[in-house]
């Protein structure tokens, strides 16, 4: 048999409070119905568990109605059970979880994110693959899981008593609340002395109540003049940006062709115009989430995770903006001198020191000979590529402090404008790289490919495409000749276009790099779990990860015989277990950045990309749109359609303007009364004030 | 080494630990040398610190104020002053990381299995530093579908291990994972 232990109520007698419990007399004046917290409960009725030390010592132990004991505040308390009764108890004691702190228990670990995404947006090249073998992976273990079931010996039945844990948790998480109310109508049950009030408190309840109809006319008065027009107006100013944002967002995923990019797959600004507006469209709904629950239990509600998403998406929104103001302000004032910098900068790593490498790579490069004719025509190409890019980004250099100061201005409306915009200017300004990169590794890749197939022939043998194997070949004697002498030819030319290869390859890796620092740094600031991380040092138990259960040693007074006034006699067997909730672990609130990190580290780390690198085919940037299970984990999906915004904004919110007189004194909401019982953060077993 | 904690019937805490099972004078003695080593090495860094502050900053003159406010000593005081001479700066930072690591770190590990009739079991894993909390995992009985007993190669020999397997999970989890012989 389990029992839990919702409140204690003290100087009463079990029978009057059995009765008043039937006729719900204790539940009067409730805030909401008592229904919806019962639900929660499991459904059972609540009912007199027995007496705390009571005068009477019992000599037989009855299961409906317990006699415990507790003779030292802060002691462990001592259910009165003989040992011939035959009964093995465990005593579980728990802080409990005060819901109006947004305190609960769970076994399951919050989760911060929204729901899996990983259907959701289906993956491109590079990331399908490693989807796919993550699919086969979980396939396999699927299975193996399955066979295990087979192995099963004898099948244990489950017991309700083993069910009945999660029952078990909420009525914890629900006890304060049904504490608190019952508490407060104490005064209900059967005859309990009626102590009249003193005037001190007569005085201060009519002071109370004097204050509370002076708030509750002016809150009235308000209601009824200025709140209509100024709700009305900031409805229709919400639905105008609504529909802005709406038309923005459209053009910004719009796709020529279903399987080609979009404007926000490409560009990094346009990602963080997107998530941005996302955001914006996201937070009326939140808002109405969490106003809806406070129209009901907090115990009963489960949108805690809707809270910290909401304040954690507007914490980090205003500290980018912060940042953005010191970051634009400084830009702004600057504006010349960061313009000289960035043209310096420009000019030093892509241009000139990409001509002096090309230059240096003509003559003798760390000791190696190369072919001379080649090597001067290639790095002709190159460098009269580079002065013709030159000569057109001199065209372009008086923007340039234009640009700075549209930078600066941007970075006004949040720090991670300007980051983005820099991402796509790095991608422009190194276009002429990312173009050489292209041009030289087809070059190299085709020499290879060449070399490798003219070998084969060296060998006698050829490559049959349709098997895809290595065949013997008759060649003739002209194309033997042939084949060979162009062998030679390319194998020695491949060392000069292979070091040419290796310099773009090089330059190219390295912005990659930066962009993807760049990348880091936006996702930093648009998804730290800043609020979540605040929380865990704050309130860990607003965060729970699970529970645990400590086995406490059984207090040496309590083990053995204990002395009574009828005699001494052997006490049941009992064991002290202390529940407590577990923090969420650090780990699983960056569980989104190691999965990222994760796979970006098998992408770009791993030696398929060493293998590409050598044999000359494309290293693929990181498609967008991988990056959209982090970027996107806090957004819904599908975003809220502005009829569905129209709705939630149009229904009226409960509010209890009515205010209920009860007992001749003015009860504005229930929770007034209660306070005087307020929860305090102590053992399960404790006494109200 | 495995002791039981059975107070009824229905409760039992198994733990593992692999420190010294007896109390006895010498493992008491030799718990208390390393904390007083411990003690010690924590001043040694700090007093490196201090040193490395007083070279950055040119503050000859505020090391007596200094000293006195932090509890070093000065034997601690002049073995960092002559390490900031011998050796180059990369190397000192790694000793003071190395030391504070050392400092920190458990010198036994100890597991536990609590068994609960009717709720259900959990495992925990002492933490290998003394900075963080052990690890729990509570298990309620109705995810269990199956605990069983098996053997693993570990190099040469043979060890068999407890697990538990969790519904809907793809892993198995292992009862006394580092511990366990």
């Amino acid at each position: 048999m389990d029992v839990l232990v919702v409140g204690v109520l003290q100087g009463v007698d079990p029978r009057n409070v059995e009765n008043a419990l039937r006729v719900q007399s204790l539940f009067r004046n409730a805030p909401h119905p008592v229904e919806h917290i019962l639900d929660r409960c499991g459904g059972r009725p609540i009912h007199v568990l027995g007496t705390l030390n009571s005068a009477k010592t019992t000599l037989s132990f009855d299961p409906k109605l317990l006699s415990v004991r507790i003779t030292k505040p802060g002691q462990m308390p001592r259910v009165e059970c003989p040992k011939e009764a035959g009964v093995v108890l465990q005593v579980i004691t728990f802080d409990r979880p005060d819901p109006r702190r947004m305190q609960y228990l769970s076994t399951t670990p919050i989760s911060l994110s929204l729901e899996d995404k990983l259907g959701a947006f289906s993956s491109v090249p590079p990331f399908d693959e490693l989807d796919k073998d993550e699919e086969v992976e979980r396939k396999r273990k699927a299975k193996l899981v399955e066979k295990l079931k087979l192995h099963t010996v004898v099948t244990h039945p489950r017991t309700s008593k083993e069910l009945a844990l999660p029952i078990i948790l909420n009525q914890i998480n629900c006890s304060a609340e049904l504490n608190d109310l019952m508490q407060s109508n104490i005064n209900m049950v059967g005859t309990r002395l009626r102590r009249k009030m003193s005037v001190t408190e007569r005085v201060a309840e009519t002071a109370a109540s004097l204050r509370d109809s002076i708030s509750l006319r002016m809150k009235e008065a308000f209601l009824r003049n200025v709140w209509p027009t100024v709700s009305h107006l900031f409805i229709w100013l919400l639905m105008l940006t609504r529909i802005v944002a709406e038309a923005l967002l459209w053009l910004l995923d719009w796709r020529p062709l279903p399987n080609l990019v979009a404007l926000k797959d490409i560009s990094a600004t346009a990602q963080q115009l997107d998530i941005r507006l996302q955001q914006f469209c996201y937070w009326p709904a939140q808002y109405r989430t969490l106003q809806r629950t406070s129209c009901d239990w907090m115990s009963t509600s489960d949108s805690h995770p809707e809270y910290i998403r909401f304040y954690n998406s507007l914490w980090l929104v205003a500290n980018d903006v912060i940042i953005g103001i010191a970051l634009g302000s400084y830009v702004l004032e600057n504006a010349d001198l960061v313009a000289g910098q960035v043209d310096t900068i420009i000019n030093t790593y892509s241009i000139e020191g990409l001509q002096r490498m090309i230059t240096w790579l003509t003559d003798y490069p760390a000791g190696l000979k190369l072919n001379n004719e080649l090597a001067k025509f290639l790095a002709d190409l190159f460098l009269w590529v580079i002065d013709y890019w030159d000569g057109s980004m001199r065209q372009l250099r008086p923007l340039l402090p234009y640009v700075v100061r549209l930078i600066g201005l941007s970075s006004l409306a949040g720090a991670s404008l300007p980051i983005s915009l820099v991402s796509d200017l790095v991608s422009l300004l190194t276009l002429h790289i990312y173009s050489f990169y292209i041009a030289s590794a087809r070059i190299y890749s085709w020499q290879l490919t060449i070399i490798i197939s003219l070998f084969h022939l060296f060998r006698g043998k050829k490559r049959n495409v349709l098997r895809n194997r290595i065949d013997n070949c008759d060649y003739d004697l002209d194309q033997l000749l042939l084949g060979t002498i162009l062998f030679t030819l390319l194998f020695f030319l491949l060392p000069t276009v292979a070091v040419f290869y290796a310099t773009f390859a090089g330059a190219r890796m390295a912005i990659i790099a930066l962009k993807a620092a760049l990348d880091t740094w936006l996702a930093c600031l648009n998804h730290f779990p800043l609020f979540a991380l605040m929380l865990r040092l704050k309130d860990s138990r607003r965060l729970p990860g699970g529970v645990r259960f400590e086995l406490q040693d059984t207090p040496a007074a309590l083990l053995h015989i204990t002395a009574t006034a009828a005699g001494t006699r052997a006490m049941a067997p009992t064991s002290y277990i202390k529940l407590k909730s577990v923090p969420l672990p650090l780990s699983q609130t960056f569980s989104q950045y190691a999965q990222l990190g994760h796979r970006l580290r098998k992408h770009y780390l791993s030696p398929h990309v060493f293998l590409c690198l050598v044999s000359g085919q494309f290293v693929p940037p990181i498609h967008r749109k991988n990056l959209y299970s982090l970027q996107y984990s806090m957004l819904p999906v599908q975003r809220v359609t502005i009829s569905e915004l129209w709705g939630l904004l149009r229904t009226p919110k409960k509010v209890d303007t009515a205010a209920a007189y009860a007992n001749g004194h003015v009860v504005g909401s229930g929770h007034s009364k209660a306070k005087q019982g307020r929860a305090k953060a102590s053992e399960g077993y404790w006494w109200s004030t | 080494m495995l002791t039981t904690k059975r107070q009824t019937s229905t409760t039992v805490l198994y733990t593992v630990s692999t420190g010294p099972p007896v109390l006895s004078w010498g493992t008491r003695a030799s718990q208390y040398g390393l904390l007083l080593a411990r003690l010690l090495a924590g001043i040694f860094v700090l007093a490196l610190l201090l040193n490395e502050y007083c070279h950055a900053f040119r503050c000859p003159q505020n090391l007596p104020g200094l000293s006195s406010a932090l509890p070093t000593s000065p034997a601690h005081h002049n073995l960092a002053a002559w390490l900031t001479h011998a050796l180059p700066w990369y190397y000192r930072a790694l000793l003071a990381t190395a030391t504070t690591w050392l400092i920190f770190t458990k010198s036994h590990l100890e597991e536990s299995l609590l068994v609960i009739r009717g709720l259900g079991v959990q495992t925990s894993t002492s933490s290998p530093s003394y900075l963080w909390t052990s690890t729990t995992r509570f298990i309620p009985t109705s995810s269990i579908q199956d605990i069983f007993i098996h053997e693993a190669f570990r190099g040469f020999e043979v060890r068999y291990y407890l697990s538990i397997v969790v519904e809907d999970e793809e892993d198995v989890v292992v009862v006394f994972p580092y511990t366990a012989s």
